[in-house]
């Protein structure tokens, strides 16, 4: 897949000063699965997956998601954070074998 | 994932920071990446889980305060979307710290943690999740004092999406 670290963020349109803004991010990655053996027993292997997802605003951390395995296949975040001035909002994924996708989205006042 | 260890990487971002030291660097997760997911999600049962992360801290019933917005039937286990909104002022004295989404039946009950910081404004968090099986999915809530609550939903599932 070349697709894997596609980073979609999706912010209102129409953000207002001291708004408290929803936000979507979705990135392209596969989440692989635990798998097993015919015994059932784990198979020990790097499974890459996405374990952090860090969201910062004008350079302050606003959320960190610290994810397992169980979350779906091309994750999708929401959150939230207060629009206090205008700048870069930032999330940045993490997976297990050292990748780290982004995306940014410039926050304006209209 | 002791509150000792909180400390310790919050003061330690804080100092590279007043340091000067490169932004980008400050973010970088202090433990190795595997390392950490095998500390947060590991095979273990729901209850073993809320023990490991709350130790034997008592937990009350948050339905006032917490939104947990789970769909009734999952048709596909795969993706199932949740989310949950807490009532919380989210000011510097009084906020939510972290929000945790378990699912009881999966084999790894630990789904997410997320930490955030009283800028988000408002106490929610989205996410598409996986479930094993038919089973609850429950949200707890730690607040800035360290009160701890929770609710619980109870989502059936047609097909699983865990795999394995």
């Amino acid at each position: 897949m070349t697709d894997i670290g596609k980073v979609r963020l999706r912010v209102p349109a129409i953000i207002k000063a001291g708004d408290v803004v929803q936000v979507r991010a979705l990135v392209i990655h596969p989440m692989e699965r635990i798998e097993r053996d015919a015994q059932g027993k784990i198979i020990q292997k790097n499974y890459n997956y996405i374990d952090k997802v860090i969201v910062t605003y004008l350079g302050k951390t606003v959320a960190t998601f610290d994810t397992t395995q169980n979350v779906a296949e091309n994750p999708f975040f929401s959150f939230t954070f207060k629009a206090t001035d205008p700048g870069l909002l930032k999330v940045q994924f993490l997976d297990t074998t050292g990748g780290r996708y982004e995306g940014t989205a410039e926050i304006k006042f209209s | 994932m002791t509150g000792d260890h909180r400390v310790s990487r919050r003061t330690m971002l804080r100092t590279l920071s007043a340091l000067g030291v490169a932004v980008a660097g400050g973010f970088d997760p202090v433990t190795p990446g595997t390392a950490h997911a095998q500390a947060l999600g590991q095979n273990e049962t729901v209850e073993a889980a809320i023990k490991r992360l709350f130790g034997g801290k008592t937990i009350k019933d948050g339905s006032p305060a917490i939104k947990l917005d789970v769909p009734i039937i999952a048709e596909n286990g795969a993706v199932v979307p949740v989310s949950v909104s807490v009532d919380s002022p989210m000011t510097p004295t009084s906020y939510v710290r972290h929000i945790y989404v378990l699912a009881d039946k999966n084999r790894i009950p630990i789904v997410t943690r997320v930490t955030l910081a009283p800028e988000a404004g408002r106490a929610f968090m989205g996410a598409n999740i996986r479930l094993g099986e038919t089973g609850d999915v429950r949200a707890i809530v730690e607040q800035s004092d360290g009160t701890l609550l929770q609710v619980k939903r109870e989502v059936k599932v047609t097909v699983g999406g865990c795999g394995g």
